[in-house]
This record gives C-alpha cells, structure tokens and sequence, in this order.
C-alpha cells in the first residue's frame, strides 16, 4: 500500500501535551519531503483541530493518512457534540469559557480556520456522542 | 564551505554533540563524529559544549594581509565586553589596529545605519511580512532555511550592521586612496561561527565585502598584548543604538520598536519559530532572533562569558549618547538601500534536508521501515549508536547510512533473555 497513517490519542484539558500532535504530524510530512507550503497548511488544520478537542471535547484522536495524492486529517471525538454546527462554522463565534479566553484560546476561528486550510472538508456532529471531521489537502505537481 | 570542522584526534566519540546539535547533523561513526554538511548551519552549539575541545573553526590566519596593499579592519561589537570597563573602547581598538592594520573601521557606523534604516524608513513600509525576523543573526537564516522554509519571507531583507560596514569602509577608501576594491582588505574579528561561514559562502548577497575572518579567540593574545602601548586615538565613537545592537533584544529596543519578541538561544529560537508557522504570532510586529545565550556577547568564539560581558557594555550604554542622523544622510542610505547596496538582493532559496527521499511513494515506504524499526528500539536517546536519537537511529538506517548500526540497549537485553 502506498499510504501511511499515525493516529494521535488527544486528551480532554491536557493543555501540557496540547500541541505535540500537529508539532509530530509537522516533522512526518517534512520528512516525507511535502512542499512547505502544504505542510503548513495540514500544520496549522491539525493544531486548530487538536485544541478543539482539548478545550472543547471529551477526549479523541488526531488522525492522519498521507497517500500519493492526498493528505487526509480525521479528527474525531467522544462529545459532547456541536448544537448548531453552522453557527459554529461563522468566523468569530465562539462557545469557550472567559478562563479559556484569557488563556488565548477560544477566538472563534478554529473551525473556519480548519476549513480555509483545507480542499475538501466536512463535519458531522451528533449530541451526546461526538463531533467528526475529516480534512484533505490535494497534492499538486511539485508538492 | 562550513567553518565548523573536527580536530580529529582531539575527538573521543562521546555523545556530548550529538544532542546539542538543532538540525541533527551530527553523527559518531568510527569512534569520530562527522558533521553531514548539507545539514550544518555552523552555530557553533557543538563547539561550545565539547568538552574535549574537538569541533574547531576555521578561519583565516593574520597572514592574510600581506595579500593587500591597504588593510582594513573591523572589529565585532563583543569585543567592548572582553575586557574591563575600564580600559575604554578606543584603547581596545587601536590594540586591534596596531596588530597590523591601517586603519580600524568601527562595526558602530553600520549598527547606526542600520538602526535608522530600520526605523525610520523599512518599518513604514505596507508590504511586510509579520512578524518581521531579523537578518542579523546567520545561524538564524540558516535555520530557518533547513527548518523553517515558509518563514523566509519574513525576514528583513536588509544587509547587517558587519556587511554595512565593510562596504561604506571600503568604497570610502577607494574614493580616498585611488587604491582598486582588490588592493583593499577588509578583515572581521568575529565571535561567531555561522558569520564565518555566511562571507565564504554568503545567503541574500552576491559577494561579501569582507576578505578575510579572523576569531577573538586567535587575536586576544596580541590585543592584550599591545593594550598598555595605546591611546584611546580618535575611535570609539559608539552610540547607544550601535552598543546595544551586540546584546539579546538589543536591536529592537534601539530601533524603538514595540510589540516585539526577543528570542536568545537556539532552542528557543525553534520553539517561537514553530509558533510562527502555525500563524499564532501574526499580530507581533519584529522577532529579534539570535543563535547564542544573551545574542551576540555569548559567541562561541569570546573569551568573556556572557553575563559579563553584557554588564560591561550596559556601563557603556549608560553614558553613550543617542545616535541623530541627519535627514541628508538617511536619504544617502536610502538611496544605497534601494540601490541593493545595503540590501539583501539575493533569493534565499529553502533547502530541504530533512526528508527520507525525493519521491513521495519511496518516502511513504522508508517512513513505515523506520516507524517498525522504530518499535523495536529503547526509545531512550542514549547515542551510543552514533545517532542523536533512536528515531534518527531507524532513518540512518532506512537511508542506508548505517549499515553496521548497533543498538547496544538491545543487545544487552538479547544476551540477558539468552542467560549467557
């Protein structure tokens, strides 16, 4: 098979790991020899992804599969689940709490940042059981 | 083209380098280390921490001048912070000058220059990439070549204060002498490895001005030497910009700018640098990023250590006077900006080091060897094996540059399960 996959195991609150994941995820395209500027993109899709999931879900995992033509980021999680997913989309909206504020977090611009860095995404959000998303990044000539 | 190199048989293949390295391009193979040159951003952090005095630089030995009718030496900044207070700047140059040189040109002027141009005009300008980065700092630029390839764009493109002070020095003396830009040698007494290798092998420029690059180390002996036979003379005409230029963070509070980070240390350096790529820093305005503890005054090539030598030259900074320059001279320097003189004109293209192979596919193949591999090793960092780590264990050997690699951990664990 010509793809690779790693999975990444993200706890809820673990604001001391937060980050390691995309940071990883980072060093593995760099190594496979991508194009800066589509690692940057997966970089910055998997970092606003993992602190979604530190700050806002239960705990899950940062997927992430890198074939010939594409790169694809899942990133799942175990709830609470997104109300109004379109809402959540706007730039700017944001449910975090004032202590994730002050830390820096919570600015509203992660899913729409996510997507912006992505070539096709799509979000599924069921209450009570958790949020699924999955990005992929095309792989041009010269990538 | 690097100036880090290995004194052979001063090398006892510890580890001590191996870990410290920031690329990884340090290996142990037969009992030596060896430096991968396509990696090596000539820090000097291998230098600094070899406790056998091993990793050496090379540069260039006084002799040099004989190859020039008119010599003409600049001395680094750092060297105000080598002696005591005391002795005075003046003095402390006309010691270097009285080595062999016609004349000291003072590193100031082009701190000065550079600081105004950086203020007063670069900063106002609406195309900019934010953050800034500094392109003071060449194991900085180096770094972010191998490193941080998206982040090119961000440095300032403008020439540093050693550069600007080798070209308005020696144009100056062509005009004054009638002497032709061959007759002319321009020598830097640097404290810094990567400086070294960025006028042999120069990023952003064509051709350095500088001919030759002679360490503080090598020369200390002889300014010792001759301090006590010297006047102050007419030099050191330090400002308080110029003098801060050589200490971490120094340049941005010379230049007035707010909203900045001052970064010392490589290691720090990639951590902010990370932060960067992933856009978290956008609204900073400059980063000032230097390679060595406390910036410039924790060379790997000073005698002084650096908390020393940055109280000696906050003494200085203390009762040095504002640089004002006149509107007529700023738009000279403009002029000699604009014109690429004081500019970095030159592309600095990314260098991409760090990948397993040039083709996706084959890269996607090594990537899961050295992940299996991976599994089967300690994951305790040892470098007993040669490799900084024991991931850069498995890729050595994916890429089949270690085909006698031996994990001593495992072996030892093998002969245990053996009961031998």
């Amino acid at each position: 098979m010509d793809n690779i996959r790693y999975d990444f195991k993200i706890e809820k609150d673990d604001f001391e790991r937060a980050g390691e994941a995309s940071s990883n995820i980072k060093k593995i395209l760099r190594q496979l020899g991508l194009n800066s500027g589509i690692i940057r993109r997966v970089a910055i899709a998997a970092y606003e992804a993992e602190m979604n999931l530190v700050i806002h879900s239960n705990g899950g995992s940062i997927t992430i599969e890198i074939d010939p033509r594409k790169v694809t980021i899942y990133a799942n999680d175990r709830g609470p689940g997104i109300k109004d997913v379109d809402l959540a989309m706007k730039e700017g909206y944001s449910t975090a709490s004032d202590r994730i504020r002050e830390m820096g977090f919570g600015a509203g611009m992660g899913l729409p940042n996510m997507k912006k860095c992505s070539d096709d995404f799509s979000i599924k959000s069921i209450l009570k059981q958790g949020t699924f998303i999955v990005m992929k990044m095309f792989l041009k000539d010269g990538d | 083209m690097h100036s880090v190199v290995l004194k052979e048989e001063r090398c006892i293949g510890c580890t001590s380098c191996l870990k410290v390295c920031p690329t990884e391009a340090i290996r142990v193979r037969s009992g030596k280390a060896k430096i991968i040159p396509e990696r090596c951003i000539d820090c000097g952090e291998c230098i600094r921490i070899c406790p056998n005095h091993a990793k050496s630089v090379t540069t260039d030995d006084i002799s040099i001048i004989k190859n020039f009718k008119y010599n003409i030496v600049i001395p680094s900044l750092t060297l105000y912070g080598q002696f005591p207070a005391n002795i005075g700047i003046g003095k402390m140059l006309n010691a270097v000058k009285k080595i062999g040189f016609d004349e000291v040109a003072e590193a100031a002027m082009g701190a000065r220059i550079s600081v105004h141009l950086l203020r007063d005009y670069l900063l106002k300008k609406s195309n900019l990439k934010y953050p800034i980065i500094n392109s003071s700092c060449p194991a900085v630029i180096r770094l972010i070549q191998v490193r941080f390839p998206d982040l090119l764009p961000n440095i300032i493109d403008l020439e540093t204060p050693i550069e600007i002070t080798a070209r308005v020095a020696k144009a100056e003396t062509m005009k004054r002498t009638g002497l032709s830009y061959d007759d002319i040698g321009v020598v830097f007494i640097t404290p810094c490895t990567a400086r070294v290798t960025s006028v042999r092998n120069p990023l952003g420029i064509e051709r350095s001005y500088i001919d030759g690059v002679i360490s503080i180390r090598d020369i200390y002996g002889d300014i010792v030497r001759n301090i006590d036979s010297v006047s102050n003379g007419n030099l050191g005409k330090s400002t308080k910009e110029s003098l801060l230029w050589s200490i971490a963070g120094g340049q941005a509070e010379a230049a007035e700018i707010e909203n900045c980070l001052e970064v010392d240390g490589i290691s720090n350096v990639i951590k902010v640098l990370e932060e960067v790529e992933l856009g978290k820093l956008d609204d900073i305005k400059f980063i000032e990023c230097s390679a060595c503890y406390g910036g410039c005054v924790g060379g790997p090539l000073l005698i002084q250590n650096s908390f020393i030598a940055k109280n000696r030259i906050m003494n200085y900074v203390k009762v040095a006077d504002k640089s004002v320059m006149s509107n007529e001279d700023l738009d000279k320097y403009i002029n000699m900006y604009e014109s690429g003189f004081l500019r970095l004109t030159e592309k600095i293209e990314p260098k991409s080091v760090m990948s397993l192979d040039t083709d996706l596919v084959k890269s996607i193949h090594k990537m899961e060897m050295v992940t299996e591999i991976l599994k089967n090793l300690p994951g305790l960092d040892c470098g007993v094996c040669g490799s900084p780590t024991c991931r850069a264990f498995a890729e050595d050997i994916v890429k089949g540059e270690n085909s006698e690699a031996l994990c001593i951990v495992k072996s030892m664990e093998y002969f245990k399960n053996k009961n031998i």
